[in-house]
């Protein structure tokens, strides 16, 4: 187990403020943020790259803050392969071994069977600048890997490639954790990566961690506004608890009537979090299940691919497939009720 | 054809002034190799004087290539990696040299070795600089140490350090990735940095002179022999040597333009 405790360290115009999580043994962790949030800092300070200014690094009880980087048994990808450009394939992959004493027999053995893992049996002799994004970053994996390290650490190693590599690589990624029994720490900016990789998520905003947790947590369930806000979260309500006796308080909700939600707290100012997707749009008010109804009007219809968002003019965000804005002829200017269910609505205390 | 022109004034002016610097250029050198005859530049060559003066030039160039090179490795790669106290000052002044007349430095190192205690005890253990073929090194070294210098430290910048990480990670220490990753990555740019300055050091004049002198087959390298044989009218003599320095310009110019394209003296 890994444990960061209280880490901060300042470098230029980077920051870590006081970072404090741990990351479990066989764990796939995935830290995700914007750009300048210091998820890199991050990355290099648990691979003793940097030492942090304040704060210490914990691996199974062992405080290794001031120890080097070679000693770690961390490894490491990056975003732009780092390959090194006057070793061909193989020898890129051996580079490690080659600090381990093995024979050269050995290191052939190993060379090839990593090869034939990451699927770049082939490539051998040539040299990284002949190869693809995609290949390169196989053979990066494969020399991180090869010195079996605890941890490895992947700095956006899928950020720079195409989409069908990144599939594959996410799952060449999957199977090295579970083939080699490798923890893994994930940064990315990219949220959709973030839900399918990740078994926890951390979030970081400009150099402060900002919330952990699975990736239902960090989607459905954000600390603040400007977690919800980055997450996607468009739809915020503020308002006041009214009551709250079987656990579904009843929110008076600013400028929108009444609105229930499922929570624990009694009392108090509150901000409601719904996911866009959450929200049901009729042209009739409807009586189903979602107690939470509300009456608006079109204001913007945007084309987003495979969905379409839908803005009214009481602010609630909605996104809906582009067969419903069909069938349902939704167009700017009409009247529209949206609703939501109880249990879509994540209370946090204002 | 003229409105053509007229449309064109920049395009043409520019173009002209290039052809005409480079016909300045290109016919000065061909003065110098057309001068004598070729039967006559063979017989110079072949005199003791002038294959001295090549022997010594070789000789004394590849000593201070290789002193710049021992000098430069460290300097530039401190200079491009860490942040220190003061380095905005010692990165000025390594650079003086540069911009210093040959001839001012030659003054100043001719005052360093021959008149303070510091030049009198290098003497006392054999290492005399001043009127000595090693004033030459030491002359061509201290001209020529700031191209080295500078090349390296580009060549040193433009390496990223993710993969000196990368290597430390994989289990090297700060040595071991110094001399796996970042010499070899740097191999360009030390090949570039020690052909300009093989090739300065080659042709050194202004600073020799004043350190070690011209004494004919004692400190007499080409620029040096190129100098006295013209002083004394010994034409074709000067012809010799001034026919090898261009042979030497034109061919590290090519081969550094070949392998130093991101190296940047200036």
């Amino acid at each position: 187990m890994i444990s960061i405790e209280n880490v901060s360290k300042r470098l230029g115009e980077f920051h870590l403020d006081d970072v404090s999580f741990e990351i479990e043994d066989n764990e796939y962790f995935v830290i995700i943020g914007p750009t300048g949030a210091g998820k890199s800092i991050l990355l290099e300070t648990l691979a003793g790259i940097y030492m942090p200014d304040c704060g210490r690094i914990m691996m199974d009880g062992r405080d290794i803050t001031h120890i080097p980087s070679r000693e770690r048994n961390i490894g490491m990808v990056y975003q732009d392969y780092t390959l090194f450009p006057f070793l061909n394939v193989d020898d890129n992959i051996a580079f490690g071994l080659k600090n381990l004493k093995m024979s050269s027999a050995d290191i052939r053995d190993k060379v090839e069977e990593l090869k034939e893992f990451m699927g770049i049996g082939h490539l051998a002799y040539r040299y990284p600048g002949t190869l693809s994004g995609g290949e390169q970053q196989k053979v990066a994996i494969a020399r991180a890997i090869a010195i079996r390290p605890k941890v490895l650490l992947l700095d956006e190693p899928l950020s720079a490639l195409d989409c069908r590599t990144k599939a594959y690589l996410r799952d060449g990624l999957k199977r090295v954790k579970k083939e080699y029994g490798i923890t893994m720490v994930h940064v990315t900016h990219d949220q959709t990566e973030g839900i399918m990789l990740g078994d926890r998520i951390a979030v970081m905003m400009h150099g402060e961690l900002m919330q952990v947790g699975t990736p239902h947590e960090i989607f459905n369930r954000p600390k603040n506004e400007e977690m919800a806000s980055f997450v996607g979260i468009d739809n915020v309500l503020k308002g006041e608890i009214i009551d709250n006796s079987d656990g579904v308080a009843m929110v008076n909700a600013y400028g929108q009537g009444m609105v229930y939600a499922v929570t624990e707290y009694r009392e108090g100012k509150v901000k409601l979090f719904v996911r866009p997707e959450d929200i049901i749009l009729s042209k009739e008010e409807c009586h189903s299940s979602a107690r939470n109804v509300m009456k608006g009007k079109i204001v913007e219809l945007q084309d987003m691919g495979a969905l379409s968002q839908v803005d009214l003019d009481n602010g609630i965000v909605a996104l809906v497939t582009k067969r419903s804005i069909k069938s349902m002829s939704l167009e700017i200017g009409q009247g529209i009720f949206a609703s939501f269910k109880t249990t879509s609505a994540h209370v946090v205390l204002d | 054809m003229f409105q053509k022109i007229k449309e064109n004034k920049v395009k043409y002016i520019t173009i002209f002034a290039c052809l005409l610097l480079t016909a300045f250029i290109f016919v000065q050198m061909l003065c110098v190799v057309t001068h004598t005859t070729l039967e006559a530049l063979y017989e110079s060559m072949l005199t003791d004087e002038i294959q001295f003066a090549i022997e010594l030039s070789l000789v004394t160039s590849l000593i201070s290539t290789a002193l710049c090179i021992i000098a430069s490795i460290p300097v530039a790669y401190a200079i491009a990696r860490y942040d220190f106290w003061g380095k905005s000052i010692v990165n000025t002044i390594l650079d003086i040299p540069l911009a210093l007349p040959p001839l001012v430095a030659g003054v100043g190192l001719l005052i360093l070795f021959g008149t303070t205690s510091f030049g009198h005890a290098l003497e006392d253990i054999g290492l005399k600089f001043v009127f000595t073929p090693l004033g030459i090194i030491i002359a061509q070294f201290f001209v020529n140490v700031p191209y080295m210098f500078r090349i390296l430290r580009g060549t040193f910048q433009g390496i990223n350090p993710r993969f000196e990480h990368v290597a430390k990670t994989l289990g090297c220490s700060d040595t071991q990735t110094f001399w796996r990753v970042t010499l070899p990555m740097a191999k360009n740019g030390l090949l570039a940095g020690s052909i300009i300055t093989w090739s300065k050091g080659i042709g050194e004049f202004g600073a020799a002179l004043m350190l070690a002198g011209a004494t004919r087959m004692r400190t007499e390298t080409l620029p040096i022999s190129l100098y006295l044989n013209m002083s004394c009218g010994e034409l074709s003599m000067a012809i010799a040597s001034a026919t090898i320095l261009i042979l030497i310009s034109l061919v590290s110019l090519y081969v550094f333009e070949r392998f130093g394209g991101f190296a940047r003296v200036f």
